[in-house]
């Protein structure tokens, strides 16, 4: 458990680091090595398929797709953010991690365990067999994402 | 396993918070869409979490999956809004966004 709380820690911090850092492309980089503890701490839970979809997903596409959009949009990173707001980060996040701390001890064995059966199969089975309606969307999203991309970057046509 | 569970679930919290900060209090788009993205984290730890600890792992992962499909997705056509964003108006600058007419 101690190695999991490290993750979990290191995880918090580097997702706090993107949101602090005022230069973009460092923000990105810390995100993408959030999401890379958090993949390991995937693995550590006995979910490899997601582990490696979170690892060369989340930190690799999402990652790229951040850089490309800050490399294109350069001129415009220089947005003046509120000074009150990254002064009050720290002070609002001690105080909600005091909170957070002492809701989760109140509740410590008042939640009761669901006798659940283990599971049986493969994680294809499950995913094949129980969750087919959620591919078929799945399938529904990408589209839709690929169209809408190609709807944004359209070529205007000569009467516009 | 209760309490391992409460543990995985006080850190998603926080990383919600963290998000939901972010995008309360910057001005940056794109700074904005990294808050998403970390309440986004948030989530898919509590998915993965719950199902770790409740014996149900299976299903957690492929719930989790499809959570990850409808990121990219998300991510993708964002992304696009925001460089078309930046092409219209000339800035990142959020608050330029209240000015758009037509």
């Amino acid at each position: 458990m101690i190695i999991e709380i490290v993750l979990l820690c290191g995880l918090v911090i580097f997702s706090a680091a993107a949101i602090i850092f005022r230069d973009l492309l460092r923000a990105a980089i810390c995100l993408a090595v959030a999401s890379l503890l958090l993949g390991i701490l995937f693995f550590r839970m006995k979910a490899p398929y997601i582990g490696a979809f979170e690892i060369s997903v989340v930190a690799g596409l999402i990652t790229v797709l951040f850089i490309v959009t800050i490399a294109l949009t350069k001129t415009g990173g220089d947005v003046r953010e509120s000074k009150t707001a990254s002064w009050a980060f720290p002070a609002f996040f001690v105080v909600f991690l005091v909170l957070d701390i002492l809701v989760m001890r109140g509740l410590i064995g008042k939640i009761p365990a669901l006798g659940a059966a283990p599971e049986e199969g493969s994680f294809g089975d499950v995913l094949w067999k129980a969750r087919t309606f959620d591919l078929v969307g799945q399938i529904g999203v990408i589209f839709a994402g690929v169209l809408a991309v190609l709807a944004l970057f359209r070529k205007r046509g000569k009467d516009e | 396993m209760n309490n391992t569970w409460l543990v995985y679930m006080a850190f998603a919290a926080v990383l919600v918070f963290t998000g939901i900060y972010a995008l309360l209090s910057m001005r940056n788009l794109i700074k904005l869409f990294i808050g998403i993205e970390v309440i986004s984290k948030g989530v898919s730890l509590a998915l993965v979490a719950t199902g770790f600890t409740r014996n149900h792992i299976l299903v957690a992962q492929a719930l989790a999956v499809t959570f990850i499909v409808i990121e990219v997705s998300v991510v993708a056509t964002a992304l696009a809004i925001i460089i078309n964003t930046y092409r219209h108006t000339g800035s990142l600058d959020v608050r330029k966004l209240t000015k758009l007419k037509g």
